[in-house]
């Protein structure tokens, strides 16, 4: 009995020790972010952690717009079209595989081939043929292409995690519903969607962070600096081999990292507890 | 026997022969709405796309004669679009072709042809999954099929620095980027150390996010654990953090020099500073360490959604039998948690195949390396970008990509196919 | 049974489609898939970085007279041939662009500048190297509009004029010093061609040989002669006897560098003119001499760049932009951008007035101009940039001997050079 309980305690002392270690790893550089956007200068070069001699100057810097730099702007952008590339992925995405999971029809089996193919060649392999393409519908800078584009590409990948998601829900549910005469969209809208909660979370955050990782597909279709999302804003600042500057790139990273981080954590929920709903709690 | 044959479908032949022209066979079978809308639908798309036909082929054949009228690359685009277009056509005629052939079928059989308002009652109900994906459909189209069938057609092109509107036309020049690719010494040398390269990055980076996030979300779905919200919430944090931001951020903590990691963390424990970034292999290094740290969130929390739906009589029945924690570990968590999470670890794999975003951010794929005209640490996406936007290579950066999907292609067919997701009842 | 007529009724209709409607081609030039000859209301400048302010006026005057807005967009000068690439055809191209002089022939090869009439008076105008970086093949497409070679620049806080080293072994032992006290002397971004290049010079390397004629021959590289391996020896001493940092090897080693001279870590610095106003302010008392000489007792060279106005092809306004272009880099106008963008001048009346050679800064830069060399304008530079500068940062992170990163740069160069020729 001593034994079984002394062990207990090594094990969680272990475990504490374990989650402090990784918590550290994952707080040093947020925080050495944190105090560089305080730091004197431009460069990394003699940031601190905890700076000499703080100073606001790289936040009033953001609030600058000018020439080439739209801090705000590129905010705005950004979240605009990360939502809108959500919202439409999320649709677009249950629809398909909707479809995929619970028809049979001609083309089922090549369609699900070719969407496994497509999520594994990167679109951006192909910027040259998005740019004519722009081009060609006269869309450059136009925010509304680029959703598109960033749908279709969320659309493969996403597609397919929700299929075997909704692959997971038993099919005597929609077939009890169809008995009771409700048509495939109400099984759709009502029965699969509210159990599929977790999985079009993630669909929704793919969504949502995709469009704020990317700056290679954008920097394409996005040639006026007002138009930049912030990943092609915040990447030429510190990319830009005159002018660089380190430390107004870490707050304009900090001031991006707060509401997402912010989104991410209240979504969370949705992520543990939703698959809990099935009704086998552990 | 045979001539009646013959005989029962003389209507449908003949319906489907005279839908040669669409419409007419439904004429024949008396549905004169269907019939109106089949010849509108065609007498419009063949007046609409005449003229992208038309340039449309004739750009793809010659891409273009004539400097500066003509722009090769916008030639090809046309033409790639003319042949999509040209597709949707197609099946569309085909389907013209077979509804006239069906319903002239019943007619044969006695039966009689559905009034308009039954055809599109019938139709809703059979096309509803095409409806469902239709829209998607379109979209992937256009903004992922089309510019992949466009950086194939490239790569069949010479397309470079020196074949450029608006001074110059591009030529179609078969296969001699490929040749170029495998004959020429230093190409060929660089395709295969990048390859290499990428195929351990794929396998290592996402094995270890896997196995890290797997791993902490068991540790923290201990039942004694107290602030399990705390611990869940913190873990989160790599991932809620945008990707290129701490990307970037890691960066600067790397740098060899001036660095926290090298002055700070290390110069406390003793050890001397490490060529984080101008080492190759110390750079792969740190790859690997900032993939796990920013990958493993998304696995740990998929993980403890599965965790928690785990039916707690597995385990009941398991500690009857007196197995130890380790052995029900092995035999039920994992294997429950592996095939619940088939496609996501899956999508992992595909994500750092393609994880462009890392190695460039980072390092830019350096650092150099000698004998190679890719960096140290460039995958295939990363080089093939790099071909594209910096040194104009465009041709070449094309026939990588078709080297890249086809080296895709061939796992997907070996171990995909095997996968659930896949399997027909 | 079925399906197979129905299959064979669609083949033969996608056949008679295909036929019946491909392949004629536009039926008279005048479907121009390129831009059409529409006038537009705006001349579209862009500038470099931060200098706008020196053509401000002079584009609004110009604006007023003739009945046009000019407006000014400043954009890396670096970068511009690129961002033309993508925004030319796409119609929101500039008119009228500024790119360093190496990038000439490229731009030209690829059709992307306009070719300029240009009087032989006009030409004369200007220091004879700087306007031959403009013409290619006899014809003029641009104008000089800066002259630029690199120089050292010191802090003065950190030594004093007197004792100011005089050759590169004197830096040599004199950052040795600055180490002692965790400190740094010279910095160069030695890893990088158009840095190291005056090293290489000075011991006999080059990049392009040239012809009888004085023109470039690509087919002469010398990156990987005697000499060349020689300066390679002595550069990547520097990094070896920890002089140089490793953090400023690499892409954004640049930043790395001027933020350790304005940050009083670095004694001086090889950088060039753009740095006057930065460095500025930053608030480093700095004085700026020419390149010191070097352990075999030759000056150090550097390469001038130039930095010209150029028109786009893709221009709508290309007449407009051509007297734009020759406008704005005429006597008057220079002189007001020289004072206020402390850019040299390259016309030849300037650089040789007192204003100019009274300013020390800009006096540093002619002197070190005597010893400088153009860069090489012809398109195969092109390929010449990255092989080298990896070879370099190999041989200075001591992965390979300088000889033989310095062969295989020139292999990859030269197949590079052939790999785009042949076809």
């Amino acid at each position: 009995m001593h034994s079984i309980k002394s062990r207990k305690r090594v094990r969680l002392s272990f475990t504490y020790l374990l989650l402090g270690v990784v918590s550290l790893s994952i707080f040093y550089p947020l925080a050495w972010t944190i105090g560089a956007s305080f730091n004197r200068g431009n460069s990394l070069v003699s940031t601190t952690l905890i700076p000499n001699n703080p100073t606001l100057d790289h936040y009033r810097a953001l609030t600058k717009a000018g020439g080439t730099f739209y801090y705000f702007q590129w905010f705005l952008n950004s979240l605009k079209i990360s939502l809108f590339t959500m919202i439409l992925s999320v649709v677009l995405v249950s629809l398909t595989a909707y479809a995929f999971s619970r028809f049979r029809f001609v083309g089922r089996k090549n369609g699900l081939t070719l969407f496994l193919l497509l999520q594994m060649i990167p679109q951006f392999s192909a910027l040259i043929a998005l740019f004519v393409m722009a081009q060609m519908l006269n869309l450059v800078n136009s925010h509304f292409l680029l959703i598109l584009i960033y749908v279709g590409g969320q659309i493969p990948m996403n597609t397919y995690l929700m299929k075997g998601y909704l692959d997971s829900i038993p099919r005597s549910l929609d077939e009890s519903a169809l008995i009771d005469g409700a048509s495939n969209t109400r099984i759709f809208l009502q029965i699969l969607m509210p159990l599929a909660k977790p999985m079009l979370a993630v669909v929704a955050m793919n969504g949502f962070t995709g469009p704020l990782g990317d700056f290679a597909l954008s920097s394409v279709i996005l040639r006026d600096p007002k138009a930049y999302t912030l990943p092609i804003g915040l990447y030429n600042l510190i990319s830009d081999k005159m002018g660089a500057s380190y430390t107004t790139f870490a707050a304009g990273a900090i001031l991006i990292s707060i509401p997402v981080a912010l989104v991410f954590i209240l979504l969370q929920k949705n992520f543990v507890t939703g698959l809990t709903e099935g009704g086998t709690k552990g | 026997m045979s001539n009646t044959e013959q005989q029962g479908h003389s209507h449908a032949r003949i319906a489907a022969i005279m839908s040669i022209i669409p419409g007419l066979g439904q004429f024949y079978n008396r549905q004169i709405i269907k019939g109106i809308i089949f010849l509108s639908v065609a007498a419009i798309y063949l007046r609409g796309f005449a003229n992208l036909f038309n340039m449309g082929f004739w750009g793809l054949f010659t891409l273009g004669t004539e400097v500066p009228r003509d722009n090769s690359i916008f030639l090809l685009a046309e033409g790639l679009i003319a042949l999509l277009v040209l597709a949707i056509g197609l099946l569309f005629y085909y389907l013209n072709l077979r509804d006239a052939y069906k319903n002239g079928e019943e007619i044969d059989y006695g039966l009689k042809t559905s009034s308009f308002g039954g055809s599109v009652k019938n139709m809703f109900s059979t096309s509803y999954p095409y409806l469902l994906i239709g829209p998607g459909f379109l979209l992937l189209i256009f903004s992922v099929i089309f510019p992949i069938l466009f950086s194939f057609a490239l790569a069949f092109t010479n397309y470079n620095l020196y074949h450029t509107a608006p001074a110059h036309l591009a030529n179609w020049v078969g296969l001699d980027t490929f040749k170029q690719i495998f004959t020429v010494d230093i190409w060929r040398s660089t395709f295969f150390d990048v390859l290499g390269w990428t195929v351990i990055w794929t396998l290592v980076a996402s094995t270890l996010s896997i196995a890290l996030g797997i791993f902490l979300a068991i540790v923290v779905h201990q039942k004694d654990l107290k602030l399990k919200k705390f611990w869940r919430t913190v873990l989160i944090l790599p991932w809620a953090v945008p990707g290129f931001v701490t990307i970037l951020i890691f960066a600067g903590m790397f740098n060899d020099s001036f660095g926290a990691i090298n002055n700070v963390l290390l110069h406390a424990i003793g050890i001397k500073a490490i060529p984080w970034m101008t080492n190759a292999a110390w750079t792969k290094v740190a790859l690997l360490f900032m993939q796990s740290w920013l990958g493993f969130p998304y696995i740990f929390v998929v993980t403890t959604g599965v965790l928690q739906s785990i039916p707690e009589d597995l385990y009941e029945a398991a500690l009857m039998d007196g197995a130890t924690a380790w052995e029900k570990f092995r035999s039920i968590t994992l294997p429950f948690i592996l095939t619940q999470m088939a496609p996501i670890i899956i999508t992992q794999y595909t994500f750092n195949f393609n994880n462009f975003n890392i190695i460039y951010l980072f390092n830019n794929g350096g650092p150099a390396v000698p004998n190679s005209t890719a960096g140290g640490t460039d995958i295939l996406v990363s080089w093939i970008y790099k071909l594209t936007m910096q040194s104009n290579q465009y041709a070449l950066a094309a026939a990588l990509t078709i080297l890249l999907s086809f080296f895709v292609i061939l796992i997907a067919v070996l171990q995909f196919r095997r996968t659930k997701a896949f399997k027909e009842e | 049974m079925k399906s197979k007529l129905v299959k064979y009724l669609t083949v033969a209709g996608a056949a008679a489609l295909f036929m019946g409607l491909a392949g004629c081609g536009p039926s008279s030039s005048s479907s121009s898939t390129t831009s059409s000859t529409k006038k537009s209301s705006t001349l579209l400048v862009w500038e470099d970085k931060d200098k706008a302010a020196g053509i401000k006026d002079a584009a609004a005057a110009f604006g007023k007279k003739n009945n046009i807005k000019v407006k000014i967009v400043e954009k890396t000068y670096a970068d511009q041939l690129k961002e033309l690439r993508l925004d030319g055809p796409a119609g929101t191209g500039p008119d009228v662009i500024t790119i360093p002089g190496d990038q000439i022939g490229t731009a030209v090869t690829e059709g992307l500048l306009k070719e300029l009439k240009v009087s032989q008076s006009t030409k004369n105008l200007y220091t004879k190297s700087a306007m031959n970086s403009q013409i290619v093949k006899g014809k003029v497409y641009g104008l000089p509009k800066a002259v630029e070679t690199t120089v050292l620049f010191y802090n003065k806080k950190m030594v004093s004029d007197a004792e100011l080293p005089k050759t590169t072994e004197e830096w040599y032992e004199f950052s040795k010093k600055q180490r002692a006290n965790g400190k740094y002397g010279l910095l160069a971004l030695w890893d990088q061609i158009y840095y190291a290049q005056g090293v290489f010079s000075g011991y006999g390397g080059y990049i392009f040989g040239k012809d009888s004629k004085g023109n470039f021959n690509a087919k002469d590289i010398g990156l990987n002669n005697s000499g060349s391996v020689e300066a390679a020896d002595y550069v990547s001493k520097f990094y070896k006897d920890g002089l140089f940092p490793k953090g400023i090897l690499g892409d954004k080693g640049i930043n790395v560098l001027d933020s350790l001279f304005t940050e009083g870590k670095a004694a001086a610095v090889i950088s060039g003119p753009w740095n006057f106003d930065p460095y500025k302010k930053a608030g480093i008392d700095y004085g700026v001499v020419e390149l010191p000489n070097l352990a075999n007792g030759k000056h150090m060279g550097s390469f001038i760049g130039v930095k010209s106005y150029n028109v786009s092809s893709y221009s709508k306004n290309a007449d407009l932009a051509e007297k734009f272009v020759k406008y704005i880099s005429d006597t008057k106008n220079s002189k007001v951008r020289y004072e206020k963008t402390k850019e040299v001048p390259a016309i030849k009346s300037l650089a040789d007035s007192d204003l100019v050679k009274k300013d020390v800064d800009a006096s540093a830069v002619a002197q070190q101009s005597l010893h400088a060399e153009l860069t090489p304008n012809i398109t195969e530079m092109d390929q010449v940039w990255t092989p080298i500068n990896n070879a370099l940062q190999v041989i200075d992170t001591g992965k390979s001997t300088s000889k033989k990163a310095l062969d295989n740069a020139v292999s990859q160069i030269n197949s590079a050079i052939k790999a785009s020729d042949s076809k």
